[in-house]
């Protein structure tokens, strides 16, 4: 790896809360380096906060930090107006990290656009959440590994949920040297890699063959494909599904271990 | 006695139903692998799952030398790794074949009164620090033993789901040899349940859900 000189990290803060009237407060609205948090049109119950991109995309040495944090009871969605592209690096690398934190009663809805890893890219990416006791989260991320036609960069992308401060979901999805995640059983042809993943509850909706259950509260459905557009629509139904207010949700239990 | 354990260890004739487990070599057929890419296979499974269940063995043997003995951190840690329930469900199958040789060998040791307390069942890895423990074993030849198995399920299975010359799956084993000598160093260097590895291969663990809701298959997982 090379060692870069990188610019200070100055990440992009996004925090709300309820008040004790039970209205939604954004307290803290931070643009970074590369996303400035833009409130929208609120929903009735909910804020709704868009992360508009300020620059290109990643280049070599970039470190895009995150600092989500949902108050008591608060509800929170992040929108993305556009997905966001990794550059040829060249021989460096990028990194992409968000910490989330949603406290007790909190939710936060997070609808990523695809994340684009062009061919000399190297990416290091992130996502590190914590959940309170009866704290959710609902997550769609989609990795596209190279643009139209290209074998596609590097990325590392590492996931490390707790709830209710035990481990709930751990993964390390290293995908940076193609000759590796190509292998069969890892990704095989695919460079689509798409997931909703609901934290904290079980998301209830219908049954999906992909369905994973996990050993704790949530549930994820992944998709691979070959081409991004199949899975985008299969992913934004099962988005839609577990999104549905007044489904059966169950709350979280603690983590058991099965 | 360690020197007979270590082999006994690897030999797929222990009598723990390993017989029972394709290391998702019949879900990769069942998707349309092909006997030529089995040496890919291992490698893919080598720098993913090998590495996490080796691990977390040794993980479990070290916690089997503690006083008292606590497998709570490492079979959770290994559960939050392990986000497809039908994997979960076939480990704790396996684990429960291992912890009753475990039981049988020393009832009363308490690497082995310790996997009773466990709910929901152990993992097998869990299952297997504890007959680490009562077989006298050291974390090397755990390891090994663990990445060993691996190769040699998938290799046995193949001779029943991929037939072909069975002389053809030593030279896959033989050929293995420097990444499951990486994925043994690597699951010796984990110090903490914290740092246990989560490769998830996420072919591996569509191809585990389309087994599972398969009704004819010869292997659980």
């Amino acid at each position: 790896m090379t060692a870069e000189s990188a610019e200070p990290v100055d990440p992009t803060v996004v925090a709300v809360e309820r008040d004790p009237s039970g209205r939604h407060i954004a307290r803290e609205l931070r643009p970074g380096s590369f996303l400035a948090p833009r409130p929208l049109r609120p929903s009735p119950d909910r804020l709704r906060i868009a992360l508009v991109g300020t620059r290109a995309g990643l280049l070599a040495g970039d470190d895009l930090l995150l600092d989500i944090s949902v108050g008591p009871g608060a509800r929170l969605e992040l929108v993305e107006p556009s997905g966001l592209v990794a550059y040829d690096h060249r021989g460096g690398t990028s990194r992409w990290r968000a910490r989330v934190e949603v406290a007790e009663g909190g939710e936060l809805h997070w609808d990523a656009r695809p994340f684009v890893i062009s061919s000399g890219a190297r990416v290091e990416r992130s996502m590190d959440v914590s959940l309170a006791a009866g704290a959710r989260m609902l997550w769609r991320d989609t990795l596209v590994l190279g643009r139209s036609g290209e074998r596609g960069g590097g990325v590392r992308a590492r996931t490390h949920v707790t709830y209710d401060g035990c481990e709930l979901l751990v993964e390390d999805l290293d995908l940076l040297d193609p000759d590796v995640r190509e292998l069969p059983g890892i990704l095989g042809p695919h460079r689509v890699i798409g997931a909703v993943t609901a934290l904290g509850a079980d998301p209830g909706g219908r049954p999906h063959p992909y369905r994973m259950a996990l050993a704790g509260p949530g549930a994820q459905v992944r998709l691979l494909d070959t081409v991004a557009p199949a899975i985008e629509a299969e992913l934004a139904a099962v988005w839609e599904d577990w999104r549905a207010p007044g489904g059966p949700v169950t709350p979280g239990l603690p983590v058991t271990n099965g | 006695m360690a020197g007979l354990a270590s082999l006994l260890l690897g030999d797929g004739r222990l009598p723990v139903g390993a017989y029972t487990y394709s290391a998702g070599l019949e879900p990769a057929v069942a998707a349309g692998l092909t006997r030529d890419r089995i040496p890919a296979l291992l490698k893919a499974r080598l720098h993913t799952a090998a590495v996490t269940e080796a691990a977390a063995a040794v993980l479990a043997l070290r916690a089997a030398g503690r006083d008292p003995v606590d497998y709570g951190p490492v079979q959770r840690a290994l559960a939050a790794r392990t986000p497809a329930a039908p994997l979960r469900e076939a480990s704790a199958t396996l684990g429960r074949g291992v912890q009753r040789l475990a039981r049988r060998l020393d009832p009363g040791h308490p690497a082995v009164t310790a996997l009773t307390g466990i709910r929901p069942r152990p993992l097998r890895p869990v299952a297997l620090g504890a007959l680490g423990a009562v077989m006298g074993v050291s974390e090397e030849e755990l390891a090994r033993g663990v990445v060993y198995d691996e190769l040699q399920t998938i290799a046995s299975a193949a001779l029943k789901l991929l037939p072909g010359d069975p002389l053809d799956t030593v030279t896959w084993i033989l050929d293995a040899e420097p990444h499951a000598a990486a994925a043994v160093a690597e699951a010796l260097a984990v110090r903490s349940p914290a740092e246990l590895p989560a490769r998830t291969p996420p072919l591996t663990e569509q191809w585990a859900l389309e087994h599972a809701q398969r009704e004819r298959r010869l292997f659980l997982a």
